[in-house]
């Protein structure tokens, strides 16, 4: 057998809705990134790279691809670090295990939003338990205002995101762990290996696919940042904190669609850039293995 | 054996003071939304000095939760329902028939799991096709970005089902579209509840999506409702409180519920090796 026509049609709707709904706004949007599309204008004049030029110009797009790639970089590290080792504690024969694990979970399934504002209450520079906290334990002097200091701003929501989806790490990593041989290790502890050479040459390499998993989606999904930071700061002190997509929202908000459509495709070029060869680079090991 | 029990409990002790740091935040929204207005803006753990009920009461009043409710409902359902059949159907075809053509397909699909939307044309699209604003336009909105990733997933699946079974109902007489209802679809189950919380998830707590595409206030989700209330009644933080509690509180007592399914599927195909 094995020519069996399995009829397209079961195709078309999907690629359908897909081609209308996702591919035509970005293919479009190459186009409307070249003209002068605005709130005022009667029609849509072709302006060539003119969009492209004032952009580069523009420090807040510096400042928005810099905090980006920051958010991102950030996020994507400690994410990992905190998840990990949170798996790891959970691996252990701990008695409140499974109640732990649904309590770490838990900020994955709330709104971003949500999370922003109760956060906005937490960071409050007089009132909010995080500097009550610290000034209680004597440690008043570390005490800032977390959301309005330009030179942590960007790292309060980045700390805020990493409470949000350590949990979700933590899971994946979990799932990894069951895959690894109990004996393997014990193996390797009677032949005198410690915790953490067993973790580097045992544990750590047969995490390898959670690892990429993990990296590669928390990678992807923080440079597409925005909830998190408009319920916190809207981009603010000034445009301390802003990201690609709050730069976007403000360039729609003042009518200027066609830049906004450029700033847009300005993180399109970098996320691909990014994500692509990772991407790839994932497909290639999962043949190898 | 002394030295792996404390070993042990040191663990256990500094996993649970990691639990307190995830658990707090909730705590403070639920004490405050009992609050008065001035004892609720001190952002306090204590239990409240006077027990104000009054809040939740105002929230009903002028919240329009059941409204946002509705909504989200309405959207998160009626997405599920076109991403589990649109998704799983084309994994059918995709995983099955070789050509140039579907694989060409399945790497556009590949691809849409990595870009980022690009919302003014989107909104642009949405007034040309006359639908903006409307249920619809963010139900497809929904559909067009889940699509890659559960297409994705239900693919990885696909391969797990015998061809035999495919060829041994054709040569019986059964039609395709037979074949998929009745015996592929009821094989991709586990996966389509994957693909159904993933969808929930997503979709009822997104703020982007209705934030750009619902213009109309009757239309809002609970998401976009909470957004406006922030934005209207910031000074009197007990009644937001109150507000989150109400939004957060059934996704909670679900997630409770259901936690080992809703973690399970999560994490389901992510780390198959």
């Amino acid at each position: 057998m094995g020519k069996l026509k399995y009829p397209l049609y079961f195709l078309y709707p999907a690629l359908a809705v897909f081609l209308l709904f996702f591919i035509t706004p970005t293919v479009i949007g190459f186009y409307y990134s070249f003209t002068d599309w605005n709130i005022n204008a009667k029609e849509i004049k072709f302006i060539g790279l003119a969009n492209y030029e004032a952009l580069f110009q523009e420090p807040r797009l510096k400042t928005a691809l810099k905090n980006t790639l920051i958010f991102s970089a950030s996020v994507t590290l400690l994410q990992n670090l905190f998840g990990l080792a949170l798996a790891l504690v959970m691996n252990e024969a701990l008695k409140t295990r499974n109640l732990l694990r649904t309590i770490f979970f838990m900020p994955y399934v709330i709104a971003p939003l949500i999370i922003g504002y109760i956060f906005r209450a937490i960071y409050h520079p007089d009132r909010g338990i995080l500097n009550v906290f610290l000034r209680e334990i004597g440690l008043g002097g570390m005490a800032r205002d977390w959301l309005n200091d330009p030179n942590i701003a960007l790292y309060s929501i980045i700390m805020t995101d990493i409470w949000k989806v350590a949990g979700f790490s933590m899971v994946i990593y979990l799932a990894g762990l069951q895959f690894i041989p109990k004996d393997l290790t014990e193996c390797a502890s009677i032949d005198g290996a410690n915790y953490w050479s067993r973790f580097r040459h045992i544990v750590f390499p047969l995490l390898a696919p959670a690892f990429t998993v993990n990296v590669l989606l928390s990678m992807i999904s923080s440079m597409k940042v925005f909830e998190m930071v408009w319920a916190l700061t809207e981009g603010g002190p000034g445009y301390t904190t802003e990201v690609f997509y709050t730069y976007i929202r403000a360039m729609f908000s003042s009518g200027e669609f066609g830049y906004a459509t450029a700033v847009n495709l300005v993180l399109f070029v970098m996320v691909t850039a990014i994500g692509v060869p990772v991407l790839l680079a994932l497909k290639k090991r999962e043949v190898e293995m | 054996m002394i030295r792996k029990r404390l070993r042990l409990a040191v663990l256990e002790l500094i996993a649970i003071l990691c639990a307190l740091v995830i658990v707090i935040p909730f705590f403070m929204i639920l004490v405050n939304s009992f609050k008065g207005i001035r004892e609720a803006a001190q952002f306090g753990l204590s239990l409240p000095k006077e027990w104000v009920f009054d809040n939740y009461v105002q929230v009903f009043k002028t919240g329009n939760i059941l409204r946002g409710f509705k909504n989200s409902l309405l959207i998160s359902g009626l997405t599920v329902f076109s991403v589990n059949l649109l998704a799983s159907m084309a994994a059918f075809v995709i995983q099955r028939r070789d050509s140039k053509f579907v694989r060409a397909v399945f790497y556009l699909f590949v691809v849409g799991l990595i870009v980022p939307v690009s919302i003014v044309p989107t909104i642009k699209l949405m007034g040309d096709l006359a639908i903006k604003g409307s249920y619809f336009s963010l139900i497809m909105y929904y559909t067009a970005v889940l699509l890659p990733f559960s297409v994705f997933l239900l693919v990885g699946f696909m391969k797990s089902i015998p061809r035999e079974l495919d060829e041994a109902a054709l040569i019986e007489g059964c039609g395709f579209l037979r074949l998929y209802f009745q015996i592929i679809l009821p094989l991709l189950i586990t996966v389509l509840v994957t693909v159904t919380i993933v969808v929930v998830v997503s979709v009822w707590n997104d703020f982007f999506g209705p934030f750009y595409l619902m213009t109309d206030s009757t239309k809002w989700t609970i998401v976009l409702q909470i957004f406006n209330f922030v934005t209207m009644y910031s000074t009197n933080w007990g009644i937001v409180f109150a507000f989150m509690v109400m939004v957060v509180s059934p996704v909670l007592i679900i997630y409770f519920l259901l936690q080992r399914y809703i973690i399970d599927g999560l994490t389901a195909g992510s780390v198959k090796g």
